[in-house]
């Protein structure tokens, strides 16, 4: 017999436990009351920055304006293909400027040692000030995860109200769409450890910085 | 190979806790302020609300767990249709060796972990240190304890009991870092350290806190990020994922997944709320080659079938250890195995035996904190009250207290004894003061026994009612 046969035997022999007696009619863990999608972005930036992150509120013109700002001094940045940021022309126009952005496939020196990510978003939460961010082509984990700063462009039309809207939205469309992508992670605000005196420090391994561009 | 047990010398271990001022100063700032939080998030929106997250939460698990043996399977099969590859181990002999096995196949030279209570249970670092793998600790906690060669002594910070001047020291000491009082620059000292090796390592291996029947995802929550590191850059990953971890649903895992964020640290969500469906696809960058989920059984399905089950509906938040005015005193080191706290207490001689753990099911006030603060509802006052008995039962007891029962029993039957034994018992306190014979001298070193009454109540009945009518003499038996 195997691990595996041996296991579910024993569990299959056993008298299972009880279900609750108590099985509450499903709630969201945050209510929120019903919101126009304006006070639904206003939620959203305000549960961010409270966690941390610096969100920025912009029209199209001052867009850029403020990227390159956040990319300073920067000759090589990580980031996410053309065709999956909601900002066309991007990787042209940091050309353009003297800024290259890489696609890392391969986690090399110059990969390593970037020190911005830009990357988009599925979705936004705004009960908790989530971003959705799903692996796939042209989406590389890396460009999230290990620069000091990570940039997330979102579109303020993918602003959902909770979890639960969220998973109700990829149900709609059937469980593959759940499962579609082979990593997503749900990033709620910068990396983080409270591990020294319990003392709350950012930039534990993942990005000391998250800024999010909301795009209108 | 295991973590080694020493779980009998409960009291020992926690008279060195109590008396080590560091140890008592972090744990008592540690366990105050997550306690503190957790009520704020939880009860953010009303108190009502929140313990209607706590039933339906309760009841996620529950449900879970009373079908689980079919969620098992359908769970493998949603895995292997994602690209997982599914093995099983009944202990940490087969677990251990399955990750050995693993590395072999993958020519793996270097391993990164992010933080797994259940490889504290199996070991797991010493046996493939033992077959010539170093695994390197990532969570910085466990990184620091790893450091200085401890087990965790808290499910969620394994820190917890250590302050931050000695956590500079270990650093000092064991890495050559530069003096500094600022956690940051130690924080910032330890990301530098651990970054080339994240990038370096051929395999990352992680615990699961959720595994998810319909859609065969594995739910993994962290705020470093380590885990996604170990998750994402290492062509190899391998999740170890207790039985007991199955949820049915994607809403089941909405609900448990928010509240272990909030009953662990008061965060609405972790601050990486990772869903792994399997190795990366064809047309991706990055991430694993492999994915490898092994599910283990670890004495689980002995406990499955008993009146202690609902232990395993556990999500390994530690709101427990941090509401137990014991665990506040002691640490989770005096518990002498990988889990302290109330549900140390009840896990410990439920996953080794009660013979190895005697003391544990005592280590508790009965107060009910752990109860009252646990997400999924666990009576584990109850349970502790149920070892208690079974410790008698199975003669684990200490012999002088089966003789002081069987007195006290022996007192308590006949109405003639208990006069006696009362009035002996009066006598001899006047006649002894605060001096006590025997162990009973243990009890009375650090409190006062308060003094009988000079009359005993039946006696002022007897007198109450005599004086009132002197027929209700006779209603009282003598």
């Amino acid at each position: 017999m195997s691990a595996r046969d041996n296991i579910l035997r024993r569990l299959r022999a056993a008298q299972p436990p009880a279900a609750s007696p108590k099985s509450p009619e499903p709630r969201h863990m945050i209510p929120l009351p019903a919101m126009s999608p304006q006070q639904l972005a206003e939620h959203f930036v305000a549960a961010a920055e409270g966690l941390g992150c610096h969100v920025y509120r912009l029209h199209d013109n001052e867009l850029l304006e403020q990227l390159m700002e956040l990319l300073e001094g920067e000759r090589v940045v990580l980031g996410w293909a053309e065709d999956q940021l909601p900002l066309p022309g991007l990787p042209g126009y940091l050309q353009e400027l003297g800024i290259d952005m890489l696609v890392p496939a391969a986690i090399d020196d110059v990969a390593a040692t970037a020190r911005v990510g830009i990357t988009g978003a599925s979705a936004a939460l705004a009960a908790t000030g989530s971003l959705v961010v799903e692996s796939g082509r042209g989406r590389p984990r890396a460009s999230s995860l290990l620069p000091d700063r990570h940039i997330a462009l979102v579109r303020s039309r993918d602003i959902l109200p909770t979890l639960e809207d969220w998973q109700a939205a990829q149900q709609a469309r059937g469980y593959p769409a759940f499962r579609h992508a082979s990593n997503t992670v749900i990033i709620t605000g910068p990396s983080k450890t409270a591990d020294i005196g319990h003392q709350l420090v950012k930039g534990a391994h993942g990005p000391r910085e998250l800024h999010i561009l909301l795009l209108p | 190979m295991a973590a080694p047990v020493q779980s009998n010398d409960f009291v020992a271990l926690a008279d060195i806790a109590l008396h080590n001022p560091d140890l008592q100063a972090a744990v008592g700032a540690g366990t105050r302020g997550a306690y503190a939080r957790r009520a704020d998030t939880l009860f953010a929106h009303s108190h009502e609300h929140g313990q209607h997250m706590r039933q339906q939460a309760a009841a996620a698990k529950r449900r879970a767990l009373q079908g689980l043996p079919a969620l098992l399977e359908r769970a493998e099969r949603n895995l292997r249709a994602n690209g997982w590859e599914v093995a099983w181990a009944e202990d940490a002999a087969q677990a251990n060796a399955l990750l050995l096995d693993i590395a072999r196949r993958h020519d793996v030279r270097s391993v990164t972990k992010s933080k797994s209570m259940l490889s504290e249970e199996l070991g797991t670092n010493q046996a493939l240190a033992a077959g010539g793998l170093q695994v390197l600790e990532t969570d910085l906690g466990e990184y620091i304890i790893q450091l200085n060669d401890e087990l965790p002594s808290h499910i969620v910070a394994p820190v917890m009991h250590k302050t931050k001047a000695e956590i500079r020291d270990i650093f000092m000491r064991e890495l050559g870092m530069p003096p500094t009082d600022d956690a940051e620059v130690m924080v910032a000292f330890a990301r530098k350290m651990l970054r080339e090796p994240f990038i370096q390592a051929d395999m990352g291996i992680t615990g699961g806190n959720f595994v998810i029947a319909e859609t065969g995802s594995l739910g993994l929550v962290m705020n470093e990020g380590n885990g996604r590191m170990c998750t994402s850059l290492p062509r190899v990953h391998v999740a170890l994922v207790g039985i007991e971890k199955i949820v049915a649903t994607v809403a089941d895992y909405a609900t448990l997944t928010q509240i272990l964020a909030s009953s662990a640290t008061g965060q609405k969500l972790s601050v990486y709320t990772n869903i792994l469906n399997g190795p990366r696809r064809a047309e991706e960058g990055d991430g694993p080659e492999h994915g490898v989920l092994i599910f283990v059984d670890n004495g689980r399905s002995q406990i499955y079938g008993t009146d202690y089950a609902e232990a395993l509906a556990c999500i390994r938040c530690g709101a427990c250890q941090n509401a137990c005015p014991v665990y506040r005193s002691t640490g989770g080191h005096a518990y002498g195995w990988v889990y302290g706290g109330p549900i140390g207490a009840v896990l410990t001689p439920l996953l080794l035996g009660l013979e190895r753990a005697k003391p544990l099911p005592h280590a508790s006030s009965l107060c009910g904190s752990c109860k009252q603060v646990c997400p999924v509802d666990i009576d584990l006052p109850r349970m502790l009250l149920d070892l208690r008995a079974d410790l008698v039962q199975q003669r684990h007891s200490d012999a002088s207290w089966d003789w002081a029962m069987k007195l006290w029993a022996l007192g308590m039957t006949s109405p003639t004894r208990y006069t006696v034994a009362g009035k002996a018992a009066r006598a001899g306190q006047q006649l002894l003061g605060e001096w006590m014979p025997g162990i009973l001298g243990n009890w009375t070193k650090h409190r006062d026994f308060p003094p009988f009454a000079a009359k005993p109540f039946r006696a002022l009945w007897r007198e109450r009612a005599a004086s009132r009518n002197p027929a209700a003499k006779r209603e009282l038996p003598s």
